[in-house]
């Protein structure tokens, strides 16, 4: 038996693969590859395959974590060769390792967003955002019942960049089992905010980080 | 660019995994280096489409020459469809994100008549005028192939060209064709003019049809060297056809979401009211060592975990035992299920539904079809009640609980009594779970089917009507109050979803009228509970003057000229109207494998089917 951690992104086409589907996908390729994944033993046996922090429909990343245990011990150069030989257009397996930190350390994630609009100021709209008292949005409690929560002390602005009439902002937002926010969420606020919709946008994930602000991986 | 312009509306339907490719296995080429860029396209959503066998073999056939390039192309759902029509996104190939219209062919495949306007709707998407005669240059040309092209008469108007039969060979015949006479710069017509002399090809326009005044067919009239009789493709040496080494595996789970081997075609039973078995004749097989490694191929390069084993019926096999034997030695070995979906009851054996059972247990369905036997001999579903009952009593025994039977309202000849058989049946199953003592826990659960009888050209019911759809809700009735409803659970079609199946099925050319105006009054998706809306049909129909029943049911002599009599399935009118006459006098046919009916495929072949 063999735990292995590894690092994928998820760009271009295969950002409109969901979650669900991306663990078929996944299983699918680890198949292909030869790669023997560890069942669990019971009744329905199901291969033992993990994604700590799923990823929403549509948003890129270059940090996502997959764990998983194979039966055969294989070096990590050959699981990251094998599979990304067999992997679809847009993932692509950046490293392989034992894990090391456990998932209930991951605490925020980065987001990188890019804003196509040329016409609107987009980082002084931001700023206008960011500067309200509070920024409420409606989230369903663990009693299903909608209550208002302020995200403003949730959302870090880490760089605000405007270029050619491109925007970026790159923030820092909660992720994981304690507090999460979801970045569009946070979009859907800021949409509501400048009453308008913005379609042609981009977002990344770039990094997965620690309480301690260290990198998870 | 195209693609920027769907990566950022796509995120505003559901899936949007299904209209963005990328799958492992999709085929991407440098266009530089192609000759014919051919569009694949299925009248249906993505999850139904991908599901297909027929287009997985001739899209990796297309593909594996190295100058022409095949790709998908799905219907989009409506919320996709109002989003590419808001946005001017034309129809595009899944494997290059290109607009179809710049395509050199673009090919449908006709499985259900309901999918008809979807063709129109897909023309239209794509930026293509729908009318043949509008489409005036060499490309694009519009073909269509797939069963429902034995009686394409519907959509004469709007296809160029029908291809008839199996594709295997016949489609590279054309495109080969195509990329000649585009290089010598040839108009369509004249390009049309040669294609008509390979032997599968149906062009259309190339026939004048006239009528009678009872609104019969008068005449088909050939022209342009077009043949009086057009033949349908055959694969003579089904062992070595091609036959795909991989899948496109897609994101988003389809229907069929596995391996597919097809073990064998055609059918040797004739079941009178069934086209497959008529149309896909005659009966060839596959070998054990091209099946397994078919089957080993394709596992290993979709990594999908669950095989079928395709075909009209499955236990039909000569050597079934011998060949999943094989089969499972490779299955169990890689943790791989092995799915028998089309298993006879005649043949249903314990050894079988072990083997069915070694992997993981799937539920089980039968067809008798028919309440009684009588009714049974008529439609020549050669199987008894006793079989019936020890096929449930080996289920039930082997750990199932519950059953699906498949079965069809409006036959022939049909009584209350025959429909009462049905309620019947399945008390006597009910009586015989609960009889045995090694019955598993819990209580039985019967599904019954009831569909509504449509009858299809190439059968020996294509002379008959379609009963009146207050007969059929008559007869649902009294099926509701003769099962017992604590065990028994009935479904069926709307039955005038069937209509319009049975309307379009035997239609002729003056209904590409009808289907043009259904399809611009918004009818789209009509095998879709959610999307069809008859009353607009039935207004399209009055309008302009057309009367259902004549299409749906009249009983049609056997001397009328049918539209589609000028195709050639090798299934002669001899022997169907032959079949027919031994319908009405409740006469059983052997099947082929027991004694040669004389069907007429025989010639085709030159020879027996059987040895």
């Amino acid at each position: 038996m063999n735990d292995v951690r590894a690092v994928f992104e998820k760009l271009g086409r295969a950002r409109f693969i969901s979650h669900l589907d991306l663990l078929r996908c996944m299983q699918r390729a680890f198949k292909r590859a030869g790669l023997p994944l560890w069942y669990s033993q019971g009744f329905n046996p199901r291969a033992y395959l993990m994604f700590p922090l799923p990823l929403s429909l549509g948003i890129g990343s270059i940090c996502e974590i997959m764990d998983f245990t194979l039966v055969d011990d294989i070096s990590c150069d050959e699981i990251k060769d094998r599979l990304n030989k067999t992997l679809p257009d847009g993932i692509k397996i950046l490293s392989v390792d034992a894990p090391v930190k456990k998932h209930t350390e991951i605490a925020a994630a980065v987001y990188e967003i890019k804003f196509f609009d040329r016409n609107s100021n987009i980082i002084l709209l931001f700023n206008e955002f960011m500067e309200q008292e509070k920024i409420e949005i409606q989230k369903v409690n663990k009693k299903k019942i909608p209550v208002q929560i302020d995200i403003k002390p949730q959302i870090e602005v880490l760089e605000m960049v405007s270029k050619d009439g491109q925007a970026v902002i790159k923030l820092k937002l909660p992720a994981g089992t304690q507090e999460n926010l979801n970045v569009n969420s946070m979009l859907e606020a800021f949409q509501n905010f400048i009453k308008s919709e913005i379609d042609d946008i981009f977002i990344c994930r770039t990094d997965i980080l620690c309480l301690d602000g260290k990198k998870f991986f | 660019m195209l693609r920027e312009k769907i990566e950022r509306h796509i995120l505003k339907v559901q899936k949007p995994s299904r209209y963005i490719g990328g799958e492992i296995g999709s085929i991407v080429k440098d266009k530089s280096k192609i000759d014919v860029r051919f569009a694949f396209c299925f009248p249906d959503v993505y999850d139904i489409g991908m599901s297909h066998l027929g287009m997985k073999i001739l899209y990796s056939l297309t593909n594996s020459r190295e100058n022409f390039w095949c790709e998908r192309v799905f219907s989009p759902w409506i919320d996709y469809e109002k989003i590419m029509r808001e946005n001017d996104i034309p129809l595009y190939g899944l494997e290059s994100l290109e607009p179809i219209k710049d395509f050199d062919f673009i090919g449908f495949t006709l499985q259900y008549e309901l999918s008809y306007t979807n063709v129109l709707n897909m023309l239209d998407l794509a930026g293509v005028p729908v009318y043949s005669k509008d489409r005036k240059n060499l490309s694009p040309i519009v073909v269509a192939g797939g069963p429902c092209t034995c009686n394409p008469e519907p959509l004469t108007d709007f296809v160029d060209i029908f291809i008839l039969g199996e594709g295997e060979e016949v489609n590279l015949e054309l495109l080969d064709l195509y990329a000649k006479m585009k290089k010598d710069g040839a108009s369509k017509e004249e390009f049309l003019k040669e294609a008509v002399k390979i032997e599968g090809i149906y062009i259309p326009a190339f026939y004048d049809v006239s009528y009678n005044h009872d609104g019969t067919i008068k005449s088909v009239v050939p022209k342009n060297g077009a043949p009086e009789k057009v033949k349908k493709r055959i694969i003579k040496d089904f062992d070595n056809v091609f036959y795909p080494e991989t899948f496109v595996v897609p994101f988003t789970e389809t229907v069929h979401d596995r391996a597919v081997v097809e073990v064998l075609r055609g059918c040797i039973r004739g079941c009178r009211f069934c086209q497959a078995g008529f149309i896909y004749r005659p009966f060839r097989e596959k070998s054990i060592g091209t099946i397994v490694n078919e089957t080993k191929s394709l596992c290993e390069s979709t990594g999908y975990e669950e095989v079928s084993l395709s075909s009209l019926s499955t236990s039909d096999y000569s050597q079934i035992n011998l060949m999943l034997n094989e089969l499972v030695d490779y299955t169990e070995k890689e943790k791989i299920n092995l799915s028998l979906p089309s298993t006879r009851i005649d043949n249903f054996s314990k050894e079988l539904l072990e083997k069915i059972k070694s992997v993981r247990k799937s539920g089980l369905t039968f067809a008798p079809e028919a309440g009684t036997q009588r009714l049974r001999d008529v439609i020549n579903k050669n199987i008894t009640e006793e079989e019936i009952l020890s096929a449930c009593k080996t289920a039930f025994e082997g750990g199932y609980s519950s059953v699906k039977l498949y079965f069809m309202l409006g036959l022939p000849t049909e009584t209350d009594e025959d429909v009462e058989g049905i309620a019947v049946l399945a008390e006597k199953i009910e009586k015989l779970f609960y009889s045995l003592p090694h019955r598993p826990k819990g209580r039985l659960s019967i599904s019954i089917s009831a569909a509504t009888f449509v009858p299809k050209p190439f059968t020996p019911f294509q002379f008959e009507p379609q009963a009146l759809p207050e007969e059929i809700k008559r007869k649902q009735s009294l099926l509701i109050s003769k099962t017992n409803p604590k065990t028994v659970s009935l479904s069926w079609h709307k039955t005038d979803i069937s209509i319009l199946e049975a309307v379009l099925a035997r239609g002729d050319r003056r209904l590409c009228d009808a289907l043009y105006h259904a399809w611009k009054s918004g009818c789209v998706f009509d095998s879709w509970d959610e999307c069809y809306d008859f009353l607009k049909w039935k207004k399209v129909f009055e309008e302009l003057g057309i009367d259902i029943s004549f299409y749906a049911n009249r009983k049609r002599s056997y001397e009328e000229i049918q539209p589609w009599d000028h195709l050639d399935y090798f299934v002669s009118k001899e022997f169907l109207i032959r079949e027919n006459k031994k319908a009405h006098e409740g006469i059983a046919t052997p099947n082929c494998r027991i004694s040669c009916s004389g069907c007429g495929i025989n010639k085709a072949i030159g020879g027996a089917c059987f040895e």
